[in-house]
């Protein structure tokens, strides 16, 4: 049975799906990746999404980036109607609402630290790009090495420069795709140190998909998936419980 | 069994057979040669292109042993200028085999009212003519009605004529026209001339008549340019022992006649000559075409090792030695070029029968497909060599990979050297292609110079991609995204830089060389011609009518310059006491002591020469015979001062001593000679005159016309020759070559599209997980297009810019060191190098980025 956690009347929806799915064509015939989601998150929560492999959280969260469109249902994120929007428009949105982490970090091998992190300010136009994306890798403890290469850089450095990279341009909304799936415990317990202080630092939303049940214990809310269907929706005290 | 348990036991480093390396070797291919597509593309087009021109060369030489009978007109011929034979030499010919005489000359052939005539080359034949083949004739019917000259039954002597004479001089079959002194009537159009290759080049029309008619044209004196023809279909037989037996006997039975004697084998040393170095230029760029396509299998295997890196960990893992990770990928890469070679070999073999129906008629012979196993010996050797030669240094450090990798993933391989032998077998393959390139080429020297040229091109756009990607990696990085991740993608290790220079690079040297070789003999032929170069070359004045021939173009132009000397034609046949048969000059200067030579003698040193080294004779000279040679050709023949040159002029032996060394200026186009005599030596021979009139610029071509109809008309038996037709017949052969080196320069740069395209499927999947990074960060497709296109254009100006440079470079070395021709730069050359280089690299590059555009996000951003 799904459980759906009440909206909290005091903040504005920052991300709404009303029955969305999401079906993919394979060599074997159609796979309905997503079932009638439908999920509203306020402004300033953070959200993990759990659930076993295959169950379609990546998926979910690529639908709520624009990576993904959606096949049915609505989708709007930071007021953009994803559905009615084309991949440009998708990425010009993305580029100033949403800062995205992944677990294979994704940084561009050929750019700098500082050069990945200005990347999504300088593709806006922004002039200070190179002096903002200098002050945040500052924040992240890498101001030493903004000048090094993604090859000279450890997997927890690469992480700590992508998560800088999703920030920079002080996004609403930080999507986080099993963001310590690729580092060693002690790394990946650092990484999510920072990813939830600057997440607050910047007062930004947070949808984060994770496998560790401990992780989506640090979250307001949990959202359990299975089979493309949201079948649980907890939050507050009841996420610690 | 696994591939891991059947290597296990074979742990120790020496310790596996071929066979079982084998089957392991064929066992890893099983995942398919996909990624080898461009590796066997890029074998194949070079082996295919050795192949093709070795078999069409192959078809051709064929065709000449096959057809040689009829394309020489019978089994052997004699052949010597000036004299025909005399009745002591004709029997002698004649009691060997059936014989047939002809003549040849250059002629001017005129309407009978004189108001046109055009330069023919005239043949006079008797009735046996021709002993082998036939004389084919449009409106059918027998060649000696059409050229009888028995006047009455068929209304006067007869002539058969190329249709392109009816054309120049506006008549048709049955009118008449004037050959010298005798009016002909034009009975025949030839279809086909059995025996034409074996005459020397022919610059006009062929006009055949009767040898009778041809002695009542007058044209036929004394000293006349006139080649005699001796065809023998030889009663002993015509094996090549009895050939051989045959030229013996001519030496020992008319040793001083001065004969050139040719036999069915090589019914045109001329032609054969010709196609041997085609073939042997044409092997050379196929052999480029190769080596840029092996830059493409050097991608190949490197990306090939990389994708294979954690399973060779995990040989390394099980005790496998790296001699055997470096064994067993060498067999699978020659397995792969032997399948590149095979395809090559099969395509090339296709080329002569295609070439035969599309162009067969304008081949100087007929190919008959014949396999030669040398030819398909050479390609597959070229082949493997160059295959061996790009894959030895990545399969060398595929052995040093660790096992290590199997635990630790290094995020950007090493650039670690292959072991020592590696390195000796790479340098030693090298140079075993260098070798045999220079052993199979006639001359040494330019397949080694060819070879260095190649070797330093290639050495510097390696060095061109290697200052690129650092430099980009230095530069300051540009505000602009688009173009910091143009200069991003220029610097990365695995970037396309080094794949776009290399593999379009010399093809576009070559490309830009052949256009200004191009532009500059073209220029020197419209436009830097000497200001009084003449208009005119006039052949066989008599000397007793030089004065009368000089006055009529004083009084139809006055301000006309006339130049002559006597002219001769003779054989040179000994230098010292070696006959020339025996002597091995290089290739620049065999022509010399080919068949004959114009001679002449002179009081003082010609217009447009100037003696370098020893003494001009003193005028009225009279003591032993002198000789002046050209300075260049003495050289290359080591000849000396003081050293005895024997030439045979009109059937008789002439020694003379080298006086002096001259320096000629071709270019002036003024009379001049090789061999010079002093008067007293040839004098006293028979022989007409060759002049030059030279008119003021500002003469125009109607009376340059005029005044060679008044020629004619006065003197019927002389040739005249424009001077500016000769350019043009000279143009059109030199278009004709410039067309063929620049198809097969087209080859070279297929091959780096080739390349490019595989460089371009290796980089994809980097380029792609750029773009889609691009885009979840907010980048537009827009941006990530001009982003590829500015990578793709200052990869493209800058390749273009070297190419620019080499080709200049070569085209320089070229025109000042061979040709002689001042280098002119020509923006059109710029224009074309900058062209193609784009097009390729934005034609290809554009398919690559719309490629790119079209993979979808998110299968790139989930976790591997």
């Amino acid at each position: 049975m799904q459980k759906t956690a009440t909206p909290d009347p005091t903040r504005k929806p920052l991300i709404s799906l009303e029955h969305v799915g999401l079906t993919l064509s394979s060599r074997a015939g159609a796979v309905e990746i997503l079932r009638d989601v439908s999920i509203v998150v306020p402004d300033g929560q953070s959200v993990a999404v759990v659930g076993p492999s295959g169950s379609g959280k990546t998926s979910l969260l690529m639908v709520v980036a624009g990576l993904e469109q959606a096949t049915r249902g609505r989708v709007e994120v930071a007021g953009h109607d994803f559905s009615a929007l084309n991949e440009d428009q998708l990425a010009r949105a993305r580029g100033g609402a949403i800062g995205i982490v992944f677990q294979s970090f994704h940084l561009v091998p050929t750019m700098t630290a500082l050069e990945n992190v200005a990347l999504p300010l300088e593709l806006r136009g922004d002039r200070g790009a190179r002096e903002a994306a200098a002050v945040i890798l500052d924040d992240v403890g890498l101001g030493p090495r903004v000048d090094h290469f993604p090859a000279q850089l450890s997997g927890g450095e690469q992480q700590r420069v992508a998560l800088a990279r999703a920030l920079v341009s002080r996004p609403r909304l930080l999507l986080a795709d099993e963001p310590t799936g690729n580092l060693d415990g002690a790394t990946g317990r650092q990484v999510i140190d920072l990813l939830f202080g600057l997440r607050s630092r910047h007062n930004a939303t947070l949808v984060l998909v994770t496998h560790d049940e401990a992780l989506a214990r640090r979250c307001e809310r949990v959202v359990r998936m299975a089979d493309g269907r949201i079948v649980a929706d907890v939050r507050g005290e009841a996420v610690r419980a | 069994m696994t591939i891991a348990t059947t290597l296990a036991p074979a742990a120790p480093s020496t310790g596996m057979s071929l066979t079982r390396l084998l089957s392991l070797a064929i066992a890893e291919l099983r995942s398919g040669l996909g990624g080898f597509a461009v590796f066997v593309a890029c074998v194949a087009l070079g082996v295919a292109v050795i192949t093709g021109v070795g078999a069409l060369s192959d078809a051709m030489r064929s065709g000449f042993e096959r057809q040689g009978e009829v394309l020489l007109g019978g089994d052997a011929t004699l052949a010597r200028p000036h004299q025909r034979a005399t009745s002591p030499e004709r029997d002698w010919i004649a009691s060997r085999g059936a014989i047939s005489e002809t003549a040849t000359l250059r002629a001017m052939a005129r309407r009978t009212d004189a108001s046109e005539q055009a330069l023919v080359e005239l043949k006079g034949i008797d009735d046996a003519y021709p002993l082998a083949g036939e004389l084919k004739l449009a409106s059918g019917g027998l060649s000696r009605a059409a050229v009888s000259e028995r006047p009455g039954v068929l209304d006067g002597p007869g002539a058969a004529i190329e249709p392109i004479l009816l054309e120049r001089l506006q008549l048709k079959l049955g009118d008449r026209m004037q050959l010298g002194r005798t009016e002909v009537v034009i009975r025949a159009v030839i279809e086909a001339e059995p025996d034409k290759i074996s005459d020397r080049m022919t610059f006009g029309p062929r006009v055949f008549v009767s040898l009778p008619t041809l002695e009542t044209t007058g044209l036929v004196e004394p000293g006349s340019l006139v080649r005699w023809r001796y065809a023998v279909k030889l009663t002993q037989g015509s094996a090549e022992s009895q050939l051989l037996s045959f030229r013996d006997a001519v030496k020992a039975a008319l040793p001083d006649a001065g004969f050139t004697i040719a036999d069915r084998r090589d019914p045109s040393p001329q032609v054969t000559r010709t196609l041997e170095r085609l073939r042997q230029f044409l092997t050379l760029i196929g052999l480029t075409a190769l080596l840029v396509g092996g830059v493409g299998i050097a991608n190949a295997v490197a990306t090939y090792i990389d994708r294979r890196r954690r399973v060779i960990a995990t040989f390394k893992s099980l005790g496998a030695s790296s001699q055997q990770i470096f064994l067993l990928h060498l067999v699978q890469v020659v397995g792969i070029a032997l399948l590149g070679v095979a395809i090559g070999i099969a395509v090339g073999l296709t080329l002569p029968p295609i070439l035969d129906a599309l162009i067969g008629d304008a081949l100087p012979v007929r190919g008959q497909l014949t396999i030669r196993p040398m030819t398909l010996l050479l390609a597959a050797t070229y082949g493997l060599l160059v295959a061996l030669l790009f894959t030895l240094w990545p399969l060398g450090r595929a052995g040093e990979i660790r096992a290590a990798v199997l635990f630790r993933d290094e995020v950007a391989p090493g650039s670690a050297w292959p072991r020592w032998p590696v390195i000796v077998g790479t340098l030693a393959t090298a140079l075993a292609l260098v070798g045999l390139a220079v052993a199979t080429s006639e001359s040494k020297k330019l397949a080694l110079w060819f070879c260095l040229g190649l070797l330093g091109t290639f050495a510097l756009f390696l060095g061109l991609g290697s200052g690129l990607t650092w430099l980009a990696r230095r530069l300051p990085r540009p505000r602009r995204p688009e173009l910091a991740l143009a200069l991003g993608s220029i610097g990365a290790p695995g970037g396309l830089t080094r794949a776009v220079v290399l593999s379009l690079g010399s093809g576009l040297s070559l490309l830009v060389a052949v256009a200004l070789v191009d532009a500059a003999i073209v220029d020197e032929l419209d436009s830097r011609l000497p200001k009084n170069s003449p208009n005119f070359f006039v052949l066989d004045i008599p000397k007793a009518e030089y004065d009368g021939f000089a006055a009529l173009v004083k009084q139809k132009a006055p301000d006309a310059h006339v130049n002559h000397a006597p002219m001769l034609r003779g054989r040179l046949v000994r230098i010292g006491d070696t006959p020339v048969e025996s002597l091995k000059p290089p290739p620049e200067a065999s022509w010399v002591l080919r068949g004959d030579r114009g001679l002449t003698y002179a009081d003082e040193v010609p217009e447009g020469s100037k003696v370098v080294k020893g003494e001009w004779w003193p005028k009225g000279y009279q003591g032993e015979p002198l000789v002046s040679f050209e300075a260049d050709l003495a050289r290359l023949l080591g000849m000396k001062i003081g050293d005895q040159v024997t030439v045979n002029v009109l059937g008789r032996n002439i020694t003379a001593r080298i006086a002096n060394l001259r320096e000629v200026r071709w270019e002036s186009l003024a009379i001049n000679f090789v061999l010079v005599f002093s008067p007293n030596t040839l004098a006293d021979a028979p022989h007409n005159l060759l002049a030059t009139i030279a008119l003021p610029k500002s003469v125009p071509i109607a009376e340059e016309a005029a005044l060679a109809r008044e020629i004619g008309r006065a003197y019927p038996a002389v040739t005249a020759i424009r001077v500016k037709d000769a350019i043009n017949s000279f143009h059109a052969v030199f278009t004709r070559i410039m067309r063929a080196v620049r198809a097969a320069g087209g080859v070279t740069l297929l091959a780096g599209a080739l390349v490019l395209a595989g460089a371009l499927a290796t980089a994809q999947r980097r380029r792609i997980k750029q773009a889609v990074i691009v885009k979840v960060l907010g980048g537009t497709r827009r941006q990530v297009m001009t982003s590829h296109a500015l990578e793709y254009l200052l990869l493209a100006v800058a390749t273009a810019a070297l190419a620019l440079v080499l080709g200049s470079l070569s085209a320089w070395a070229v025109l000042a060191r061979i040709m002689e021709v001042p280098f002119v730069f020509s923006g059109r050359a710029v224009a074309q190098a900058l062209g193609v280089a784009l097009a390729l690299v934005l034609a290809l590059g554009g398919l690559g980025t719309w490629r790119v555009l079209r993979t979808p996000s998110v299968p790139q951003l989930r976790s591997e």
